[in-house]
Formats: structure tokens, C-alpha cells, sequence
């Protein structure tokens, strides 16, 4: 191989490089490298003069590779890839060092942090001469979309894509839409009718030509890659109308027994929207819940509501309505996050109970009072005025509920200590709600794994970043919307429903996928078919050829982790722009 | 080459002779050999002389097949005579490849083998301080043994070698095909590895394949092993994925899990790092302590997976102060 001419870069960040390493140093140690042929410091080379910077250098300078030091590659590493794609290099003739996350961010002293950084600029300059030019490539975007749950979320996403003209397949396990919604009676903060909002959305959906709803129907299976995916479906009886599909009355029940027949279904992107389910208030046994009658949760209490019937098991109405927040939220021992619609719902049925029930009194006991979200801390301030009693707890201080004694004019006590007295104090209730927080559902983790996304620790599902890609999942094609990513209102799930739907159009538009030119290949010639790798992948991206008696790797799937790699006995694998000579060579160059 | 006479030599360094057995084994053709060719070195079966050899002139001797490690400063002396001696000089089965069971020494130092061989065994006479000495003097002469080193190498640690013949031993038809093939004087690429495949063992091996996770390792004693499945799946420890195919994969048809003597694919450096990334790839859990478990199951993994590339490998021998 002919010494290539490098170009070496390295980024002041403004100051948040430059304020530890010594960015000339960097600069003249890069110089006396084989093959540097122009090494230089800007201030920030992500920038538009920076990158042309760059653009110059390789066609006048006659550059044929060219290192980065900056920030980290998932930062910027398609911004220097374009740069310099845009001066008609390969793409994949850039290598970035990443001075900032890896040093200047992590290190204080200014000595050791610079030759840390002249090392991984050796690393990088080393590495570069071994890159080989790589083509991405295009694959057609199948324009039908799998969405995976009937609940706000799923119902909002798959109007936006079919509106627009574009097949959805909706699969909904449970034998009717709404999801959670559809247990909820006036919604916080503006007491708009839950029904009112799913119905006309259940309607559309269920009459629209570009909709074909699986009610009480799983997804069994789904393989292949963004664009082109191919879905299982069992559906019950094989009829994917199914019966009268109005909301139901008692939240989410499986599919029924119907014997299930399944369908193939193609499709170039996914939207989960599968939601949550509620926390079982019984696992904290100082409430009593299941215990004591007249506890009971949100949910059944928006059911009373619903019903129009405000009574105590006994038939009564209750004089006495105490609402206790966080349950199974923001606590150590069950779920640290808070559920964040919660707060909210409990004034509105302050508002409910006030307006039902005239004359009871309405106590709230609560840890803090959350009201960010638009018009909410309004919604505090008006509940505050219709005389509801607020009552500050402690986290993991759980207040203890207890059945009254015979004299007294209550069904119920409540010990709370009250935060801002500093007090213990006592409240007579004949009716307890407990705020049921959120909590990802019994089966995500097989959903996760069926679609191939991630899960936190408290099983949400994961998205690609948190705040700039928040609907994308790291499998490309695969979106997340709504609670099933964490809990939030309806709000901020039809914002991500809309959102989710809005990234695939525009796949859509595009006609066409650019799948990215690093992922693993297996050279058949080396492949003994041992099968070690077949199960490794966690994109489950390799395929055993029976016939042929050899593995393969569906290079649209593969993400170049490097797992089969590493494993693969015979040496079979190698992985694009991860080969072994490229590594041992930035090995090499931070030793040196 | 020629209507003269092959003129070869066949030599045993650390080895066990089975390798010379091996070409015994080739049975009437070693006959042919013996028609085509003078056999001028084979000390197990010929007589003859390193005085003889070392009166050769240079490149007299058409070629060698060298078994056996090289353990000690006798087989390195003959190492060097032969590949002065010889134009072509193949390293024979896997102790002359890649060090071979010999090879599992280098896991112990020089002193610690002495001590457990000479000084402290069972078998031996209690309080017996005798160990061999390069130099003695015994009634005022001067006698001499080889050398024992420190570590054992392969061959072509020391010497030059043209081509490697794998096996412990290697197959009797890939040793008359090797054979036949230098005879005929077509020679393949120096240094290639021949009478050997270029995949792996489990492409050769008839036995069904799954997809494989581990629960649990066994002897093979342990179980009745299905006769048709993949060993490995069964949780018998088989080499067969980071071997090198070449043998008729004769280990598992009998139901022997594969013990690697082929070595490993072309373009693989360390055979039992390779068995370790595989094996350990595809247990069957995500949990620390019952991983811990199943590795129990595997008693000294490094003698299973070096048995005969140790001294090839990157790791090479163990060093202790
Ligand atoms: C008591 C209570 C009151 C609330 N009140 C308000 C309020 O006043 N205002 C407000 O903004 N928010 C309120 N919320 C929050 C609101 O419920 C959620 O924001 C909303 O329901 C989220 O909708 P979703 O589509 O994400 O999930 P969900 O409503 O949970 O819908 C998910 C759907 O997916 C289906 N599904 C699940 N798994 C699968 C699968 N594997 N395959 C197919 N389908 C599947 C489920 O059956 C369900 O139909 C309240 C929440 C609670 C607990
Ligand atoms: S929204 Fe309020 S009640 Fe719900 S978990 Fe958060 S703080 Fe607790
Ligand atoms: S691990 Fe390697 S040799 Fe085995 S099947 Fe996979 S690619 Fe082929
Ligand atoms: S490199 Fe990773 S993602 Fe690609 S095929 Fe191998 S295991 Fe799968
Ligand atoms: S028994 Fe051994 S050689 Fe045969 S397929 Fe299984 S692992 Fe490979």
C-alpha cells in the first residue's frame, strides 16, 4: 500500500477541548507522523469554515484520508463523513479521535490529558491508512406500516399514516381500541370527555380504507429490516374486523379463545404503542387495598364516575373522600420515576367529587405536587380554591389506612405525617383512591425482543436519544409512541404517535433506504456451518443456509457489533471498517 | 524430479512415534515409497547414522519429514542438519506443526517438570537427587546428554520449514496424497499447510447442527450421546469448530468429541483462543454466578484447548518467577 496523505484536524470545541488539551501540541506531534500531510487546530470544526476547511485541504492539498479530533463520533462522525463526501473522497477514508468525551471532558490535568489525546490522534492516524472505501447502498422502503396497540398513541399514528394515503395494519391484543383511555372518564386539565376523544378515532379507524384493524391478534413474529419487514399475525378466526369494536368498559382483556389463523403481513416500518398497564396497588399493604372495600384505585374509581354513581361498597355516599398520590411511584422500593398524569387526575377528581357530591369533603395527600404540562399549574390553582384538604406525605413514609372504630362518624382513619407541620396527623375517610402509577406491562420484554428494541431498567422501552431522536429506536425502522417509553399524558403521546408517523412519511417519501456500509460479511469459502454464531446476534441478522450448509449475515440487519466476530472459530467474519488490521493498527498507534 | 531416486529422510523430535506409525500405516504404498525412493534417515525403522547425514552434501536430500517438537538441543542440532540436508522440509503431524501434546510442558517451567519427573513422584525412589546434567564426569570422563530447554517449540521456531502436514497423527491417505503430490513435483505455495481442508471440522462432520447454546458441559462418559446431533450441542466439549478439517472428522463419527489436533483454519493465530471465544459465545445464560457454574463443567479448559497448539499460540508457555 502506497503511504496515504493524511489530513489531521483537531478541534478546540471553543473552549471545551482546548481548555485542557493543548491543542497545539496535539497539532505538532500529529505532523511528525508518517504520512500527516497537513495538520492544523480550528475552533470549531463542525462548523461550515471548519468543514470546508477540510474540503479545501483534500483537493488542493491532494489529501487522500483525513483524522478528526474532536468530539465523539456519534456526535459528528456523519457531519466530517459528508464534508468530506462532499470533496469526492470515499466517506469511509475519515477517522475520528475523540479529544473531547474521552479526554478534555474527563481529565483535569492539562499534561495527561494532551498526550492522551497525541495518542489517540497516532491511533486514528494509523488506523486511517487501512480504511478501505466502502459504498452504502439503497433499498426499496416498503410504504405499509405495522402498528403494534389500539390505545391513543397507536390509534393517533395509524390515522396520521393512512390519512396521508398509506397502508397501516393496527394490531391490537385486546378485542377492543382505546387502550387505558378507554377506562378513563373526564380527562385533566381541561375535563374534556375520554370517550369523546377515542371515539371518533376508533370510527375512523375502523371505517378507513387504508386501515386493516386485528383486534384481539398478536404479532408472532417479525423479521427482516427497515423498509422491508415481514410481520406474523395471529389473528382470531382468521377476520380481522372482528366484532362491534366500540371502547370498552373494563380496560384491556386478551383476545379471546377464537382459534387463530395467522397472517403474513409486509411492511417497511413499526410503530410499538403497546402502553402500559397500572401498578398493583395490594403489593403495599399499609393501604389495605383488597383489604379494606372502600380502597380502591383510580381506575375504579373512574369507572364510578362513569357510571354516575359516587358510593362506598355499602351502597352510601361517602361523606369522606381522601386521595392518596404516588402509589407504587417515586417510591425506593417500587418505582423510583414518577408517572407524572397522576397529580393532575387526582384534582380533577377533587373537581369530580365536589361537583358529584356536594358537601364531602375531599382531603389529598401527596408527596409534591407535580403540575408542569400546559394549563396544569392553572388546574392546581383553581382545585386548590374548591376546598380540598392538601396534605404533604413523606417519600417512603407511607401513610397507614385503617378500618374506624364503631363510634365513629367515618368507615375509615389515615395516619399521615404531615410534612409541613411537622405532624401526625389523623383524617376520617369513607372512601380512599389510590393514584396507581404506571408501570411497563407484563409482556414487554417480549415485545421487546419480538420487534428487537431495548428496555430500561424499569422496562420502558429505550429510545435512540432521549432528547433529539426520542420516537427512534437503535433498530432502524422501529419507532416507539407513547407510554410504553414512559409514562405521560395524552398530550405528549399524540405529539410522539404524530411524530413517529411523521418520520416514517418521510422514509416514505424517500422511495428508498441508504442502509450504511459497515456491517459483517461471512466468506462462505471459510465458513464451516458450526452454527456458533447463528443465536449471537442481537439483531438477529444471520441466517443458516440448510441447502448450502453455511451462515449468512443479512447485511441491512447487521449493525456491526461484532459479537459473530469475535466468536466465529474459523475466522469466517469479518466486519466492515472494524477488520482486524484496522484495529490492531490503532492498537498499535496508542501504544507506540 | 527426474528419473534418480527420491532421496528422503524421515526423523522423530519430541514425539510419541505415532507419527511414524502413521506412515507405516499407509501400508503396501510405503512400498512404492520405498521403489521410488532411498530411504536414507527413518531411525525407526532403518539403521543409519548421524555421522552419515552429516557427510550429505548440502541439498543432497530431496526431502524431510520431521515429527516431534523440538524439546531439547538434540532434535535442534538434527533440525538444522536435516534442513541444511534437505530441499524441502515438511513439518509432520502436530507436535513438528504447532508443538503438540509435548507442547502442553510449556504450561510448567524446566525446574517444576524436573522436580515432579526426578524428584518428587510416587515412582520414584524416595530422596533421589539425580536429574539429568548436559555435563557429567563419571570415572574421569566426560559425558554429555542433550540439552533440556526451558520450553518446548515447534519446528519451525528453529528452522525454515516449507510445508506443515497436520494431524496426531496425520490421516494415512492425506500422508500417501502429500506424498504423492511431491513426488509428482508439482508443489504447491511454500508454507502452505497441506493433506488438510481450509474449513472447519464441522463441515466435514456428518453430525446434525442446531443452533447451539449450552446449558451444561459433560464428559463424554457422562452421557449416551445421540449418534446423530452435534456433540457440542450435547455439552460434549468438541474441538471441531476451531479445527481445521482434513482428518475424515474420525473422532466425532466414533462418538469422540474432536480434540483439535488438525490446527487451526488458514488465516486463525491461536486455535484455543478461538475455542474459547466460540464455546463461551454460545452458553446458555445471562446470569454471573450460574455461568460460573456451567464453566465448572470444564476442568482445565487450557490443556482442552491447546492440547496440541500451545507453543503456537500467542500466550506460548507459562513463566513464573
Ligand atoms: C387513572 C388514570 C387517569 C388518567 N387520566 C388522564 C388525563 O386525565 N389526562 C391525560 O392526559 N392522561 C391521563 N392518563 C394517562 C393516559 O391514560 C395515557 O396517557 C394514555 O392512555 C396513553 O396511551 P397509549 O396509547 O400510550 O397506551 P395505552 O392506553 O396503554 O394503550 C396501549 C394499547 O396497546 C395494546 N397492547 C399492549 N400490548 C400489545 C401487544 N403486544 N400487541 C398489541 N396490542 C398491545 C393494549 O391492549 C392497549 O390497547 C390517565 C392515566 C391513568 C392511569
Ligand atoms: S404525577 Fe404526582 S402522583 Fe403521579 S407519581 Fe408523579 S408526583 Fe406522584
Ligand atoms: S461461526 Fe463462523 S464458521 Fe461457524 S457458522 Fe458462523 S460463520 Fe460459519
Ligand atoms: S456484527 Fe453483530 S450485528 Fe452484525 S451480524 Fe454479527 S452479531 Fe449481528
Ligand atoms: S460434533 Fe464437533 S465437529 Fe461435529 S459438528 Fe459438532 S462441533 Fe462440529
Amino acid at each position: 500500500m502506497d503511504q496515504p496523505r493524511i489530513g489531521v484536524y483537531v478541534c478546540a470545541c471553543g473552549t471545551n477541548i482546548a481548555k485542557v488539551v493543548d491543542c497545539d501540541a496535539v497539532v505538532r506531534a500529529a505532523e511528525g507522523l508518517p504520512g500527516v500531510a497537513v495538520a492544523t487546530t480550528y475552533k470549531y470544526m463542525c462548523s461550515t469554515p471548519g468543514q470546508e476547511m477540510i474540503v479545501a485541504d483534500i483537493e488542493e492539498k491532494k489529501l487522500d484520508r483525513v483524522v478528526v479530533a474532536s468530539c465523539s463520533p456519534r456526535m459528528h462522525e456523519l457531519t466530517f463523513r459528508k464534508a468530506v463526501k462532499k470533496a469526492s473522497m470515499n466517506q469511509y477514508y475519515l477517522q475520528m479521535a475523540n479529544i473531547r468525551e474521552h479526554c478534555s471532558w474527563v481529565h483535569g490535568d492539562g499534561v495527561e490529558a494532551t498526550q492522551k489525546a497525541i495518542g489517540l490522534v497516532r491511533a486514528a492516524v494509523k488506523r486511517v491508512a487501512f480504511h478501505e472505501p466502502l459504498e452504502s447502498r439503497m433499498v426499496a422502503m416498503c410504504p405499509n406500516t405495522l402498528v403494534l396497540g389500539g390505545g391513543i398513541a397507536g390509534l393517533t399514528a395509524a390515522l396520521e399514516l393512512a390519512d396521508a394515503g398509506y397502508q397501516v395494519y393496527l394490531v391490537e391484543k385486546a378485542d377492543h381500541l382505546g387502550g387505558n383511555l378507554a377506562r378513563v372518564d373526564l380527562t385533566a386539565p381541561h375535563l374534556d370527555s375520554a370517550r369523546d376523544l377515542l371515539r371518533e378515532r376508533i370510527h375512523r379507524v375502523m371505517g378507513h380504507p387504508h386501515v386493516e384493524p386485528f383486534l384481539g391478534a398478536e404479532v408472532q413474529s417479525l423479521e427482516g429490516y427497515v423498509g422491508n419487514f415481514t410481520a406474523t399475525v395471529a389473528v382470531p378466526g382468521g377476520n380481522g374486523a372482528g366484532p362491534a369494536a366500540a371502547e370498552g368498559d373494563d380496560g384491556p382483556t386478551d383476545g379471546g379463545g377464537a382459534t387463530r389463523s395467522p397472517r403474513t403481513l409486509e411492511v417497511g416500518s413499526v410503530i410499538v404503542a403497546t402502553g402500559y398497564r397500572e401498578f398493583d396497588a395490594s403489593r403495599i399493604t399499609h393501604f389495605g387495598y383488597g383489604k379494606l372495600p372502600n380502597v380502591i384505585t383510580s381506575f375504579e374509581f373512574e369507572r364510578m364516575v362513569r357510571e354516575g354513581r359516587i358510593e362506598t361498597v355499602e351502597g352510601r355516599q361517602p361523606q369522606y373522600v381522601a386521595i392518596l398520590h404516588c402509589v407504587g411511584s417515586r417510591s425506593q422500593e417500587f418505582h423510583a420515576y414518577c408517572s407524572r398524569v397522576c397529580c393532575m387526575t387526582a384534582l380533577k377528581y377533587a373537581h369530580e367529587l365536589k361537583s358529584a357530591v356536594p358537601g364531602c369533603y375531599v382531603s389529598d395527600v401527596y408527596i409534591d405536587m407535580h403540575a408542569f404540562g400546559k394549563g396544569c399549574e392553572d388546574f392546581y390553582r383553581r382545585s386548590s380554591e374548591v376546598k380540598t384538604l392538601f396534605l404533604m406525605y413523606g417519600k417512603n413514609d407511607y401513610p397507614v389506612i385503617r378500618k374506624a372504630e364503631p363510634g365513629d362518624d367515618c368507615g375509615m382513619l389515615i395516619e399521615v405525617s404531615e410534612q409541613l407541620s411537622g405532624e401526625l396527623i389523623e383524617i376520617p375517610a369513607d372512601l380512599v383512591i389510590l393514584m396507581v402509577g404506571m408501570e411497563a406491562r407484563e409482556d414487554s420484554a417480549e415485545v421487546a425482543r419480538l420487534v428487537g428494541i431495548s428496555q430500561d431498567k424499569d422496562g420502558w422501552f429505550i429510545e435512540s436519544h432521549p432528547k433529539l431522536d426520542p420516537v427512534a429506536t437503535t433498530t432502524e425502522g422501529v419507532f416507539i409512541a407513547g407510554t410504553c417509553a414512559a409514562p405521560k399524558d395524552i398530550p405528549d403521546s399524540v405529539a410522539q404517535a404524530r411524530a413517529a408517523a411523521a418520520r416514517i412519511l418521510g422514509k416514505i417519501a424517500r422511495g428508498s433506504i441508504e442502509v450504511d456500509a459497515v456491517f459483517a460479511e461471512i466468506d462462505e469459502e471459510a465458513c464451516s456451518g458450526c452454527r456458533i454464531c447463528n443465536e449471537l446476534c442481537p439483531y438477529s441478522a444471520i441466517e443458516y443456509k440448510a441447502d448450502e450448509k453455511r451462515s449468512r449475515v443479512i447485511s441491512a440487519l447487521c449493525k456491526a457489533c461484532g459479537a459473530c466476530v469475535a466468536a466465529c472459530p474459523s475466522g469466517a467474519i469479518r466486519a466492515r471498517h472494524f477488520t482486524d488490521e484496522q484495529i490492531f493498527a490503532e492498537i498499535v498507534g496508542v501504544l507506540a | 524430479m527426474g528419473g534418480r531416486k527420491l532421496q528422503i529422510a524421515l526423523y522423530w523430535g519430541a514425539g510419541c512415534g505415532g507419527c511414524d506409525v502413521a506412515v507405516l500405516d499407509t501400508n503396501e504404498f510405503i512400498l512404492d515409497v520405498a521403489a521410488l525412493a532411498d530411504i536414507r534417515l527413518w531411525p525407526i525403522a532403518v539403521d543409519g547414522k548421524y555421522r552419515d547425514v552429516e557427510e550429505m552434501a548440502d541439498g543432497e536430500l530431496d526431502l524431510t519429514l520431521f515429527n516431534g517438537a523440538v524439546r531439547n538441543s538434540e532434535n535442534e542440532h538434527i533440525a538444522r542438519l536435516l534442513r541444511r540436508k534437505s530441499r524441502l522440509l515438511v513439518a509432520f503431524g502436530s507436535c513438528a506443526h504447532m508443538g503438540g501434546i509435548p507442547g502442553l510442558a510449556n504450561l510448567a517451567t524446566k525446574e517444576e517438570i524436573y522436580d515432579r519427573a526426578y524428584l518428587h513422584n510416587p515412582s520414584i525412589e524416595p530422596g533421589n537427587t539425580t536429574v539429568p546434567l548436559a555435563q557429567t564426569s563419571v570415572n574421569g570422563y566426560s559425558l554429555e546428554l542433550p540439552r533440556f530447554y526451558q520450553r518446548v517449540f515447534k519446528l519451525d521456531d528453529v528452522v525454515d520449514v516449507d510445508y506443515y502436514l497436520p494431524g496426531c497423527p496425520p490421516a494415512a491417505d492425506q500422508v500417501r496424497a502429500v506424498l504423492e503430490v511431491i513426488v509428482s513435483g508439482v508443489l504447491p505455495p511454500k508454507g502452505s499447510v497441506v493433506g488438510a481442508g481450509d474449513r472447519g471440522l464441522c463441515d466435514e462432520c456428518t453430525r446434525t447442527k442446531a443452533e447451539k447454546k449450552i446449558k451444561e458441559f459433560r464428559r463424554p462418559w457422562q452421557i449416551m450421546a445421540d449418534p446423530e446431533a452435534c456433540l457440542l450441542e450435547q455439552g460434549i466439549l468438541c474441538a471441531g469448530p476451531a479445527t481445521r478439517s482434513g482428518c475424515g472428522a474420525r473422532c466425532p463419527t466414533s462418538s469422540i468429541p474432536c480434540r483439535g489436533c488438525y490446527g487451526p483454519m488458514p488465516g486463525v493465530v491461536d486455535q484455543g483462543a478461538k475455542l474459547l471465544s466460540a464455546v463461551t459465545s454460545v452458553i446458555d445464560s445471562k446470569d454471573p454466578d450460574e455461568i460460573d457454574a456451567i464453566l465448572a463443567g470444564l476442568p482445565d479448559f487450557t490443556g482442552y484447548a491447546y492440547r496440541f497448539s500451545l507453543p503456537a499460540s500467542l500466550l506460548q508457555r507459562s513463566v513464573r518467577s
